[in-house]
C-alpha cells in the first residue's frame, strides 16, 4: 500500500509554492488542530490569569492632573542696552540684578524700580555670561573676547583675568561650595578655574563641538555641560572625567536648568526639552511643544518651567507633567523690527516670584504672576496622552 | 543507601564518569585555604619531564635551560597569536548576558553608559516625595565638597609649584618602621627569621633640581574615549522638495573676483534678488506714449496736407505764369513773323528743332520731378558720386564702393581674432581705447589708390639710401691750394697775387698789338730807368 502511494505521488507533478504560502498554510493547520478540539481544552492557570488582569489594568494608568499655575504677565520693560541683552543674574539679596549684552557693557539694575545703577565696561567683545557670587562680593563675566573677568563690587573694577580659553566663552557658572568657577566655550572644552590663583585647574574635554551651557551644583555630578554636538555630559569634578554622556537629543542643546528642590534637571534643544534624574542622568520624560531653537530655560520651586526661544516666544510648563499652560510672545519695543525678537536668557529672581527675560530687541522684560487669574479663568485643558511607546 | 551500595558492588564499573553534585561540593570545601598557594616548579634536579607551558608554570623565574623545549616565560617571545578584539561574555546577577560590556569597553567601572531601550522610555513621576528624587542631605554634600576640594587643591598646588621657584629643602617626615610577618606558604617567605622590620624613608627631593622630564614635546592626541551609544532614532530622510528648499547657490560677489573666473552673466546675477521683486509699471506711461504717437501722426498729416495745398497753389501759379509767357512769346513771334515772312521750310525746321529741344527739356524735367518724388535722396547721390573728380572724392573721404548691396555685413566683423578679455583692460580705466582704428579707413578711396611710398628705393639700395642720397657727387676729394670755395670771399674785389712770370705784361702787349714796339719800349725803358 505504502509503496503504491509513493509511486502515485512520483507521477503527479509537484506544484511549487512560495515561502509565505507554505508558512501560512502550516500555521493554519496548527491552528485548526487546536481550535477544533473545543471539547478538550487545557485547564486555565489561575495565577497567570491574575497576572494578565494586572497587566491589562496597568496599560491604562491613572494619569494625575497637572498642578494649576497662575499665568504670567509682562509688567515692566527696561530698555537701556544698545545691543542684545545676552545674560542675567540676580544678587543673593535680591536687591539688584546684572545683565550682560552685545554692546560689551555689563549693567546693574535696581530690582524694585528698574533703574540703572551702574555700567561696567571692560570687555572688548560681547558679554555672554554673567554670574554674581553668593559667597564673595564678586561678579564674574565671560565674553566673546576669550576672557573671563572677575569684578570686585567693592571697587567696581576688574581684579582678575582667567586666561586660557582659545575661543569665545559662552557660559559660566560658579560652584556653590568650592571656590571654583567653570567656564565653557567654543573651543569645545570646559575649564575649571581656581578663583584665587587664576590657575586653570582642569580642562574638561570630551565634547566635539561648542559647549553652550554649563551648570554647577554641590551634589554629584558637580558639573553638567551641554553642547552643540547634541550631547549633555555629567562630569566627575574630582577626577576631571565624564561620568555620563546623554545622547538623547537630536539637535544642539543650548540650555540647561537645574531644579531648585528636586534632584533633577532639564535640557533644551529644538526637538524637545528633556527631564533627567541625577546622579546617573536617567531619562524621565520629554516636554515637547516648543518647536524652535531654545536659548534659555528656567525652573521655579513651584514647578514652573519656562523656555525662551530664538524667535521671541516663551512657553510655561508644569514641571511634573510637562503640561504647557501658557504661551506668549512679547511685542518688540517700538523702533525694533519684528524679526529682532528673540530671548537669550531667562532667570527667576531669588524669591521666585519674578521672571526676567533678556531679549534681542535690546530690552529686559519682567514678568510676574497674574494675581487675578484663577483656575476657572485659566482652566487646565489637558488631554493625557495614551501611554504608547514613543519612538525617540 | 544500603541497597544502592549493594547495587554498586554487583554492577560493573561505569565507563563514563558521572557528575555528582555532592562530590563537587566536598571538593570545594577541602581546598579552601587562607593563603593562596602558588604552584612552584619542581626544584633543580627533579625537573625531568617537566614542561612549563603556561606563565604560572614558571613560578617566579624564567626559562629552564635544561628543559629543551621552547619556553615563553611571562609570555615573552611567543609568536603573536591572532589578535581578536572579542570580549569575553559575562553574565549579570539574573543570568542575562551583559551586552553593554561592548559599550563600556575602555571606561572605568564607575562610568555610566546608557544603552538599554528602557533608558529611552519616559517614566511618570508619580511620587514627588520619592527619596531618589530628593537632593542628598547636607552631610553628604559637605563630604563630597571636601573630597573634591582636596583633589582640586592638590592639582592646583602641583600646577602652581611648577611655576613658583624652589624654596629651602622640605623636612622629610621621620622614618617609619613596619613589622612584617611573611606567611609560610606565601611569596615573600624566605627561610630564616619569622618576622622582619622594614624602615620606610621618603626620598629626599633636591629643591634646586630643575624638572627632570621634558614636557614640551608635541605628540599627537590619543584616541578619544569610546563614543556613547546614540539614544534616539536616526534622523528622518529629507524629501527631495525639502532639500531643494534648503539649497544655497554658490556665492558670486559683485565686487571681488580674486581668481579671475569668467562666470556667465546669468550666474553673476543669480543672487541679485531679481526674481523676488516684481516691478509694476504705471499704465499711464503707456497712455502717454500712445497719446504722443497719435499727436505726432496728426501733426504730420496736417503738415503734409498743408504742403500739398501749397504745392498745388505754386503749381497753379507756375502754370499761370508759363501760359502768360507763352502768350507773350506767341505774340512776339507773331509780330516777328508778321514783319518778315521767312520761308516755311526753315521755319518749320527751326520750329521743329526748338520743339524737340523743348520736348527733351520737358522730359528731363519730368524725370527729375518723378525721381524727386519717389526717392528724394537718390538724386543727390547719383549726382554726387558720378560727377565728382577722383581727387575730390579722395579729399571728401568717400568710400570706395557704393554702400549697401545684397548682404549688408560690416567688414570689420570679419577676421577678428581677439580673445576672451576683449574690452577689459585689466582695470585700467583711464585709457581711452574704445576705438583702435579709424572708422572707415579701409573703405575710403584713398586706401584704394596707389601711392608710392617715401622710401621705395629701400630694397634696391638697402639701408644706406640716406647716405647715398646725401653724397655730393661733383665735389672734389681734394681742392686746389688757395682755391678754397668754402672760405668766405669778403666784400672786396678779388685780390690778385704778384705777377712772377710777367704774364700780365705779355697779355698787355698782346692787347696793344702796335708795330713800333721800341718807342714804347724806350718810353718804358726810360721810365723804368
Amino acid at each position: 500500500m505504502i509503496f503504491r502511494m509513493s509511486a502515485e505521488v512520483e507521477q503527479m507533478p509537484v506544484t511549487k509554492h512560495g515561502v509565505h504560502t507554505l508558512c501560512f498554510r502550516s500555521l493554519k493547520r496548527t491552528h485548526d488542530t487546536f481550535i477544533s478540539d473545543h471539547g478538550c481544552m487545557p485547564e486555565a492557570d489561575k495565577d497567570k490569569q491574575e497576572e494578565k488582569m494586572k497587566i491589562a489594568q496597568r496599560k491604562a494608568p491613572v494619569m494625575p492632573k497637572p498642578k494649576w499655575h497662575a499665568p504670567w504677565k509682562l509688567y515692566r520693560v527696561i530698555s537701556g542696552h544698545i545691543g542684545w541683552v545676552r545674560c542675567v543674574d540676580f544678587e543673593p539679596g535680591n536687591e539688584w540684578f546684572v545683565t550682560g549684552s552685545n554692546d560689551r557693557c555689563i549693567k546693574i539694575w535696581d530690582s524694585a524700580s528698574g533703574k540703572l545703577k551702574l555700567t561696567l565696561t571692560g570687555h572688548i567683545s560681547e558679554v555672554r555670561g554673567v554670574k554674581v557670587s553668593t559667597r564673595h562680593p564678586y561678579i564674574f563675566s565671560c565674553g566673546q573676547d576669550h576672557t573671563v573677568k572677575c569684578w570686585d563690587m567693592e571697587y567696581n573694577r576688574v581684579i582678575r583675568h582667567y586666561h586660557g580659553h582659545l575661543s569665545s566663552v559662552y557660559g559660566l557658572d560658579l560652584h556653590p561650595t568650592i571656590d571654583v568657577l567653570v567656564s565653557v566655550g567654543r573651543d569645545a572644552c570646559g575649564r575649571v578655574w581656581d578663583m584665587r590663583t587664576k590657575a586653570n585647574v582642569m580642562t574638561l574635554t570630551g565634547h566635539t563641538n561648542t559647549v553652550a551651557a554649563v551648570r554647577c551644583q554641590a551634589a554629584e555630578p558637580q558639573v553638567i555641560t551641554s553642547s552643540h554636538d547634541t550631547t549633555v555630559r555629567l562630569w566627575d569634578l574630582a577626577a576631571g572625567k565624564t561620568h555620563c554622556t546623554l545622547t538623547n537629543h537630536k539637535k544642539s542643546v543650548r540650555a540647561l536648568a537645574l531644579h531648585p528642590k528636586q534632584y533633577t534637571f532639564a535640557s533644551a534643544a529644538p526637538d524637545n526639552i528633556k527631564q533627567w534624574k541625577f546622579p546617573d542622568g536617567n531619562f524621565i520624560q520629554n516636554v515637547s511643544g516648543h518647536n524652535s531653537i531654545l536659548n534659555a530655560l528656567a525652573i521655579n520651586s513651584d514647578g514652573v518651567m519656562v523656555s525662551g526661544a530664538d524667535n521671541g516666544t516663551m512657553q510655561w510648563f508644569d514641571w511634573r507633567t510637562g503640561y504647557n499652560f501658557q504661551r506668549y510672545q512679547a511685542p518688540v519695543q517700538p523702533g525694533s523690527l519684528d524679526s529682532e525678537s528673540g530671548i537669550f536668557a531667562l532667570a527667576f529672581d531669588k524669591s521666585e516670584s519674578r521672571l526676567i527675560s533678556c531679549e534681542g530687541d535690546k530690552t529686559i522684560k519682567l514678568y510676574k504672576e497674574d494675581a487675578e487669574a484663577t483656575e476657572e479663568t485659566n482652566p487646565i485643558l489637558w488631554k493625557p496622552e495614551v501611554a504608547r511607546r514613543k519612538r525617540f | 543507601m544500603s541497597v544502592a551500595a549493594g547495587l554498586r558492588q554487583i554492577l560493573p564499573e561505569p565507563t563514563q564518569q558521572s557528575f555528582d553534585e555532592d562530590v563537587s561540593v566536598t571538593h570545594k570545601e577541602r581546598t579552601s585555604a587562607l593563603v593562596a598557594t602558588r604552584k612552584e616548579p619542581p626544584p633543580y634536579g627533579a625537573r625531568a619531564g617537566y614542561v612549563p607551558r603556561t606563565v604560572a608554570d614558571f613560578g617566579d623565574g624564567g626559562a629552564f635551560p635544561e628543559i629543551h623545549v621552547a619556553q615563553f616565560p611571562l609570555g615573552m617571545g611567543k609568536p603573536k597569536s591572532k589578535k581578536s578584539n572579542a570580549l569575553a561574555v559575562h553574565l549579570d546577577q539574573d543570568g542575562n548576558v551583559k551586552y553593554d560590556a561592548l559599550v563600556k569597553q575602555g571606561h572605568g567601572d564607575s562610568r555610566i553608559v546608557h544603552s538599554k531601550f528602557s533608558d529611552l522610555v519616559p517614566k511618570e513621576i508619580l511620587d514627588e516625595s520619592d527619596s531618589s528624587l530628593q537632593k542628598p542631605d547636607q552631610e553628604k554634600l559637605d563630604e563630597n565638597t571636601q573630597r573634591t576640594r582636596d583633589a582640586l587643591e592638590k592639582i592646583c598646588n602641583d600646577k602652581i609649584s611648577a611655576s613658583m621657584p624652589g624654596q629651602c629643602a622640605k623636612k622629610q617626615a621621620p622614618a617609619q618602621y613596619i613589622r612584617y610577618t611573611p606567611s609560610e606558604q606565601g611569596q615573600g617567605y624566605a627561610g630564616g627569621a619569622k618576622q622582619r622590620i622594614i624602615r620606610m624613608v621618603e626620598v629626599q627631593v633636591d629643591p634646586m633640581e630643575p624638572p627632570r622630564f621634558r614636557t614640551n614635546k608635541k605628540i599627537p592626541r590619543g584616541p578619544p574615549s569610546p563614543p556613547a551609544p546614540v539614544m534616539h532614532s536616526p534622523t528622518r530622510k529629507i524629501t527631495q522638495k525639502e532639500q531643494l528648499e534648503w539649497r544655497i547657490p554658490p556665492a558670486i560677489s559683485n565686487w571681488k573676483n580674486p581668481k579671475g573666473y569668467t562666470i556667465p552673466l546669468d550666474k553673476r546675477l543669480a543672487a541679485d534678488g531679481r526674481g523676488l521683486q516684481s516691478t509694476h509699471i504705471n499704465e499711464n506711461f503707456a497712455k502717454l506714449s500712445e497719446a504722443l504717437y497719435i499727436a505726432d501722426r496728426k501733426a504730420r498729416e496736417a503738415v503734409e496736407m498743408r504742403s500739398q495745398v501749397e504745392k498745388k497753389i505754386a503749381n497753379k501759379e507756375k502754370e499761370g505764369k508759363e501760359t502768360e509767357l507763352r502768350e507773350l512769346a506767341k505774340a512776339a513771334r507773331a509780330k516777328r513773323s508778321g514783319l518778315a515772312k521767312s520761308p516755311k521750310k526753315e521755319d518749320d525746321e527751326e520750329v521743329r528743332e526748338r520743339d524737340e529741344i523743348r520736348k527733351q527739356r520737358h522730359e528731363q524735367r519730368k524725370r527729375e520731378h518723378n525721381i524727386a518724388r519717389a526717392a528724394p535722396g537718390k538724386q543727390k547721390e547719383l549726382r554726387s558720386l558720378e560727377d565728382r573728380d577722383i581727387s575730390e572724392q579722395v579729399a571728401l573721404g568717400l568710400p570706395a564702393k557704393k554702400s549697401g548691396g545684397d548682404a549688408l555685413f560690416d567688414q570689420r566683423l570679419f577676421g577678428t581674432s581677439k580673445g576672451m578679455d576683449t574690452g577689459f583692460d585689466h582695470g585700467n580705466d583711464e585709457a581711452y581705447n574704445i576705438y583702435d582704428k579709424p572708422w572707415r579707413s579701409e573703405t575710403t578711396l584713398s586706401n584704394h589708390l596707389y601711392r608710392p611710398p617715401k622710401n621705395r628705393d629701400l630694397d634696391t639700395y638697402g639701408d644706406d639710401i640716406e647716405e647715398i642720397a646725401k653724397q655730393k657727387r661733383f665735389v672734389p676729394d681734394k681742392g686746389f691750394d688757395g682755391a678754397d670755395p668754402s672760405a668766405p670771399r669778403g666784400s672786396g674785389p678779388v685780390q690778385f697775387e704778384q705777377d712772377i712770370f710777367g704774364v700780365d705784361e705779355l697779355l698787355a702787349d698782346v692787347k696793344r698789338g702796335s708795330k713800333r714796339g721800341t718807342d714804347r719800349e724806350d718810353k718804358d725803358s726810360k721810365r723804368r730807368r
